[in-house]
């Protein structure tokens, strides 16, 4: 008899629940890791890649565009990058909304969209989908990494319910309760940049089914403020992540160079 | 024949205007108010078309204090003048455009600087160190040349003003009589006695 | 008077060796009454596009809002840059937009375009209000002062200029031509963009 709830969004449970929206809360627990921590001279993005294998084309990722493979970390706007889980069709449409948003405030405004704006106009977009009818909710959860003049620095969090909250460090995905725990132990209220990339690497490699670390399982970006105080969005090229495991001492041990060596 | 000033100072921003509601020759009222006060630390004189100034000055006061309400904190002063630049803009080339000259004067809290705008009814926005609107602004910029000093203090930038309402009594033919000046800095808006 | 004149303000670019250079003067007018003496008309669009807009004060903000939002969206969605012979197109139909009811803008666009090699070759453009494209080898002007710079700068300008030789030659073609002009002046910037950097320059004029 529950089915009965099942199949629109917008009808509630005897139990006062909406089944589609918990469901799709579900897929998200199940797709790629999205880890975020908050510095107080930066933000700091990783994700982990599920869609991976040697026949993947990732020419494209290697030079050019804004870095990053386009499955799990995107620049919404100069001053806000972010990281998503769950759908990916589903997200692309949400990151498309969010970047013409952004550009709608920059052209009303001239001013960079702030952060809280941007993902409320997102989470207004997502609370639509739970109550008017005949659809299917986003299946997406995003963490935004952003800075802007009001409260510089922050990290924030929206799921598919339109249900958004900011956090000095969290994660979304596949074993998130692992991760919130261990950052919840090692998170200081001072950390500065360098310290949260070594956080966020060391408990990505933690959270992650992998038993090492590579740019084919990752995707890492950090937003900082360049020489003149503005926002400088860094999303990592697949050579530069493996440099920074590299120096964070988290590489994978290269199996064919050992083979050859032996 | 409506007259407004603003200079900008070390920290604050003053904005005057005349405080005359003419008809034709007619003065129907001397002590109107052209100085809205649209955030804590944003100043707007407006001067034009009768009617005009008084229903833009509100859906403007009105669009920002929604964004306040909204937002929780009130658009900057550089964002509101490009948002209420851009009204003006769109106006210009509608059925009935508005035809509003301001002065936007104000304090930005996140880089702690005074900033002011001059804007005309056709949307043209730039930024400057002290501005006019109407036939005051014939004998106050060359003034204001010659005596603004971005440095000064209070005291010094109303000396300056006074100045200017001096030139404007002694020399146009129609000078109003009486202004209104407002100031805005680090501590907000407040109105002061010349 | 027309429209044009209302503002006042005067805009070239000329081209140079493997460098461009685009300079505007920085008068705002309400025809004879000087406004401001720090209204820029070149913006930077990419980071060696850069477009001077001179024309009707209103329409160069509203204008270079427009050109910015098309621009960005562009850029985000192709991730890259956008070329600056295909910026003068993206110009060209944003003005032909309002065939019947023009922006009073004649824009003056200089950059250097990448070759498929991946070397830069200079490019330079203008428009009229409707957009109509002029594309010139040597170099282009717009503005109140546009008879005066076309003169000045057919005696100055001579090919392959090295990046400071230009900036001399469009300082002077400038100022020269602003000081015949009632309604330009008050100050003049300039860019020279090279293949490695953008050197801005901010010139002190005549404030008469």
């Amino acid at each position: 008899m529950a089915r009965r709830y099942d199949s629109r969004t917008t009808i509630f449970s005897p139990e006062g629940r909406l089944y589609q929206i918990e469901y799709a809360m579900e897929a998200i627990s199940h797709a790629g890791t999205v880890l975020g921590v908050l510095a107080k001279d930066g933000v700091v993005l990783a994700a982990e890649k599920k869609v991976t294998g040697k026949l993947l084309d990732m020419s494209g990722a290697k030079e050019g565009g804004y870095g990053g493979s386009g499955e799990k970390i995107f620049l919404l706007n100069s001053n806000v990058i972010s990281g998503v889980a769950g759908l990916t069709a589903d997200a692309n449409s949400l990151v498309n909304y969010a970047r013409q948003a952004a550009q709608g405030h920059l052209f009303n405004y001239n001013e960079d969209i702030p952060v809280e704006l941007l993902v409320q106009r997102l989470c207004d977009l997502k609370q639509g989908y739970t109550q008017y009818g005949g659809l299917r909710p986003f299946g997406v959860s995003i963490l935004y990494a952003g800075y802007d003049p009001h409260y510089q620095f922050q990290l924030y969090h929206s799921d598919p319910s339109g249900n958004y909250s900011g956090w000095k460090a969290t994660c979304i995905g596949a074993n998130n309760g692992t991760a919130q725990s261990l950052l919840k132990q090692e998170y200081k209220d001072d950390i500065g940049i360098d310290e949260a990339v070594g956080l966020v690497l060391r408990t990505m490699s933690k959270t992650m089914d992998s038993t090492t670390l590579g740019s084919e399982k990752l995707e890492f970006a950090t937003l900082t403020l360049d020489a003149e105080k503005r926002p400088k969005a860094k999303i990592y090229k697949p050579a530069e992540i493996d440099a920074l495991l590299v120096k964070h001492d988290l590489a994978k041990k290269d199996e064919d160079t050992e083979m050859r060596a032996a | 024949m409506d007259i407004s000033f603003a200079l900008t100072g070390k920290g604050y921003v003053i904005v005057a205007a005349d405080t005359t509601a003419a008809r034709s020759i007619v003065k129907m009222k001397s002590d109107e108010d052209k100085i809205k006060v649209l955030s804590p630390h944003l100043l707007m004189a407006f001067s034009g078309e009768p009617g005009d100034t008084v229903n833009f000055a509100e859906y403007v006061e009105r669009n920002l204090r929604l964004y306040h309400i909204r937002h929780t904190y009130a658009l900057r002063p550089a964002s509101a003048a490009s948002w209420i630049r851009r009204s003006l803009a769109e106006s210009l080339r509608s059925r009935s455009p508005y035809a509003v000259n301001l002065l936007l004067g104000g304090y930005d809290t996140a880089t702690h600087t005074p900033e002011l705008y001059w804007v005309d009814y056709m949307g043209t926005l730039t930024s400057v160190p002290f501005g006019a609107h109407g036939y005051g602004s014939y004998f106050a910029l060359s003034l204001l040349d010659r005596y603004h000093d971005p440095e000064a203090n209070l005291e010094e930038g109303l000396a300056t003003l006074r100045r200017c309402i001096d030139e404007v009594s002694k020399r146009l033919v129609v000078s109003p009589g009486k202004y209104k000046v407002k100031v805005v800095d680090k501590d907000g808006v407040r109105e002061i006695e010349l | 008077m027309s429209i044009m004149q209302y503002n006042g303000g005067s805009t070239i670019a000329m081209v140079g060796k493997d460098c461009v250079a685009i300079a505007c003067d920085l008068r705002l007018g309400n025809q004879a009454l000087g406004i401001s003496s720090n209204f820029e008309k070149i913006f930077a669009m990419t980071e060696r596009t850069y477009i001077g807009l001179p024309g009707l004060a209103t329409d160069v903000t509203t204008l270079h809002e427009q050109l910015r939002y098309r621009l960005n969206m562009y850029t985000i969605k192709e991730e890259r840059t956008m070329e600056p012979e295909t910026f003068i197109h993206l110009v060209s139909s944003t003005l032909y937009e309002k065939r019947w009811g023009p922006y009073f803008i004649e824009p003056v666009l200089a950059g250097l375009q990448r070759m498929p090699g991946g070397s830069f070759r200079p490019f330079i453009a203008s428009t009229d209000l409707i957009g109509c494209i002029n594309f010139a080898k040597d170099f282009v002007v717009a503005g109140t002062a546009s008879e005066k710079l076309f003169g000045v700068a057919e005696g100055l300008w001579e090919p392959d200029l090295a990046p400071e030789d230009l900036f001399e030659t469009i300082s002077q073609t400038l100022l020269n031509a602003v000081d015949r002009d009632a309604y330009s002046g008050w100050g003049a910037v300039v860019y020279v963009i090279t293949e490695d950097k953008v050197i801005k320059r901010t010139l002190k004029g005549r404030m008469d």
